[in-house]
């Protein structure tokens, strides 16, 4: 049996840890983590030539200077541009560009945001902004592109998932998330990777537009 | 169908704002307008911010007729200095700036899938729902944080639960979200509040799509328990004097659905 296609979008963690995960679990494994990509129709045939059908996409494209703390009052137009709007609009743009490739498989498509998109993040205001329009853009797609056989999901992760360190601490500070009823935020390529997996499998054909939240029991939103 | 009972008028706002001065984006027609309609209601001076003077002179012009006090400005709210100056109008006209509305959005077009959606639509509802919304709290949060002000974002039902039919429009009314809820928690600490509306109400655009389809409203408003799609002054208008008043002193980082009880999934 051919071994099932995923495309894994963006550069860095946690993109590289789920595709790490993923091409252990069997899954063959295409990345595209240059972020200075702009999706157009023909981006997917210059990148990955040869894949027709896609049965699993994993968006976590994010550029650096989105990850870096700023007040909003501090932020140039230039910045803004770059660490919310410009991402924003590609994944609106990767979305144009891998329907067809994913309803050719019956495909799943799977966004990773940040907790702050759904809980806030004082000095994220951009990377909140880019990461939260991405998650709702999940129930969007959930919704128009369910008769077409596709299903998409966003999974809220961790801060440590995307931050430096020091940043992450931050967040969950300002947060209260402390001490994950689980006793540990998941891990990427072990953990998060087989929660994608599994979203992507029959068993779960029945479940789209879920926005699921994979910290260890960190964040409980209403 | 029970035709949807008749709601009681709305009560007075009249002196919730008085002294305060408010900026409202897109306030030449709809939802902005009626914000606008309300807010100088309440005693506010106000500024309609529009791109366009010929709805936004005569709408400041009616507001004034009412006994009102209101100023026009040109604003292109993708363009960073048109958003600088109304808020120098504000300072220059009524000498402070205690609440900023972002109502403005470009149209977001017929529905369609995502696939369907053109470069040119992506960009115009980008620039004027995530780009203007930094310009407007940008420019605003000096004046803001001087009075203990608040900036208040117009975003939508299809913002939180998303939109089959809309899903472009979603997506940006959805970022909106993430941009209030961190900046909450980024200016809390300087005492300026950030909360949003998520309105269904009648605007041109609400008007041009039941002129279409003659079976929007009954369905529309058959989904809805109160029976009805709002009207921008007196049922969306009183919730942004709320949110602008010492009323929600105590609020920040919120998201009022303003729909009739459409959207329970908060």
């Amino acid at each position: 049996m051919a071994r099932r296609a995923v495309l894994i979008v963006g550069a860095g963690e946690p993109a590289t840890s789920v595709a790490v995960g993923l091409g252990v679990a069997g899954w063959d494994v295409h990345r595209i983590d240059d972020d200075t990509i702009v999706w157009t129709d023909d981006t997917l045939a210059v990148q990955c030539s040869g894949l027709g059908a896609v049965d699993l996409v994993v968006h976590a494209r994010y550029p650096a200077v989105a990850r870096r703390r700023a007040d909003l009052v501090d932020l140039d137009g230039d910045q803004w541009r770059a660490a919310a709007d410009e991402p924003l609009e590609a994944a609106i743009r990767l979305a144009r560009c891998v329907h067809r490739p994913l309803a050719a498989a019956g495909g799943t498509i799977v966004f990773l945001v940040p907790l702050m998109a759904s809980a806030g993040g004082a000095g994220f205001a951009a990377f909140a902004t880019a990461a939260e329009g991405i998650r709702v853009l999940a129930k969007s797609l959930a919704k128009t592109w369910g008769t077409d056989g596709i299903r998409a999901h966003a999974l809220t992760l961790d801060p440590s998932a995307f931050l430096a360190p020091v940043d992450a601490a931050g967040m969950a500070e300002a947060n209260s998330l402390h001490d994950p009823p689980l006793g540990r935020v998941p891990d990427l390529e072990t953990e998060v990777a087989r929660v994608i997996a599994a979203l992507a499998h029959d068993d779960l054909a029945v479940l789209t537009g879920a926005s699921l939240v994979v910290d260890g029991g960190l964040w409980m939103p209403g | 169908m029970n035709e949807a009972p008749r709601p009681p008028p709305s009560p007075p706002v009249a002196g919730l704002l008085t002294g305060r001065v408010a900026i409202i984006t897109g306030a030449g027609q709809g939802v902005g307008l009626g914000i606008a309609e309300a807010m100088a209601a309440a005693g506010a001076a106000v500024i309609i911010a529009a791109r366009r003077p010929d709805n936004g002179e005569p709408a400041a012009a009616s507001i004034r007729a009412a006994g009102g006090r209101a100023g026009f400005v040109r604003c292109d709210v993708t363009i960073r200095a048109d958003v600088d100056a109304a808020v120098d109008a504000a300072l220059d006209r009524f000498g402070r700036l205690d609440v900023m509305v972002h109502n403005a959005v470009s149209p977001p077009g017929p529905p369609r899938p995502i696939q369907d959606v053109d470069d040119d639509t992506i960009a115009a509802q980008i620039a004027t729902s995530t780009t203007a919304a930094f310009h407007c709290a940008q420019a605003a949060f000096a004046p803001l944080r001087a009075d203990h002000g608040s900036l208040i974002l117009l975003t939508s039902p299809a913002g939180i639960e998303g939109s089959g039919n809309l899903p472009l429009y979603a997506t940006v009314k959805g970022a909106q979200r993430g941009l209030l809820k961190s900046l909450a928690r980024e200016w809390g600490p300087h005492g300026v509040r950030v909360n949003a509306i998520a309105p269904v109400a009648w605007t041109p655009a609400m008007r041009t799509a039941t002129d279409a389809n003659p079976t929007l409203e009954a369905r529309l408003s058959g989904r809805t328990p109160l029976g009805r799609i709002g009207d921008p002054t007196d049922d969306i208008g009183p919730v942004a004097v709320f949110l602008a008043s010492a009323l929600s002193r105590h609020m920040t980082g919120q998201t009022l659905a303003v729909d009739g009880g459409r959207y329970l999934g908060l």
